[in-house]
């Protein structure tokens, strides 16, 4: 179980990398300018949610940049969901 | 549970800087210890003394001080990773024939060492890069 934090666009290949070690029962969190990935009927949306992981994005990360329309498989958290993530998940991966 | 944060990201690009600082806060509130942040690359900048933000601006410099001053979180810069881009505490500034010190005081001189040292002691180390 691990916690993947995803700060890099969908065009990077830190995302592409991500998305080669999710596995099931995994948890990604879309931070910085991962948050792009959230919007919803995007390519990289979808490739997201075919993953067996579950799908946050930094709420503050996504008004900031302006992704208003986030995709329903993607739950919004603010900072104490992000660090109640950590309380769960005993390794983060940080991409970037 | 007792945390440590390993900070890459530069406090001028970007919020992560900033969302780690948050994120300390927040673990304390929620009663866990942050024992230590280690800065590292051009997250050491998040030390400069002498940098000036725009007055609406918070910085993240004053965010960490203060979890320094009010927590005693202890924030440990890469030695190396600092002198590369020119932060120094007085010892430092003396070493290098500086004339004056550019590190914040809330931030002390620290190895690579105290990375693998909190990485130890701590029931989880969070990574903030980019």
């Amino acid at each position: 179980m691990i916690l993947h934090t995803l700060n890099a666009a969908p065009s990077s290949s830190a995302f592409a990398d991500c998305l080669k070690t999710i596995a099931e029962g995994d948890a990604v969190l879309l931070m910085g300018d991962g948050v792009y990935a959230a919007i919803a009927q995007t390519e990289a949306s979808r490739v997201l949610e075919a993953t067996k992981a579950t799908l946050y994005v930094l709420a503050d990360d996504a008004m900031t940049a302006g992704v208003l329309n986030v995709s329903a498989a993607v739950s919004s958290i603010d900072i104490a969901g992000f660090v109640a993530l950590t309380e769960t998940f005993p390794r983060q991966q940080a991409w970037y | 549970m007792i945390y440590s944060l390993l900070i890459l990201s530069s406090p001028f690009s970007g919020d992560c800087s900033r969302t780690a600082a948050a994120f300390a806060r927040c673990a304390i509130a929620r009663g866990h210890t942050v024992h230590r942040v280690f800065f590292l690359d051009t997250g050491t900048l998040a030390s400069a003394a002498n940098s000036v933000s725009a007055q609406d601006e918070d910085t993240a410099l004053q965010s960490w001080a203060e979890l320094a001053d009010l927590h005693s979180v202890e924030l440990a810069i890469c030695i190396t990773s600092a002198l590369k881009h020119g932060m120094f505490d007085q010892t430092e500034a003396d070493r290098n024939k500086c004339p004056f010190s550019t590190m914040d005081p809330a931030f002390t001189m620290s190895g690579l060492g105290q990375l693998v040292d909190a990485y130890a002691s701590s029931d989880r180390l969070i990574t903030f890069g980019g």
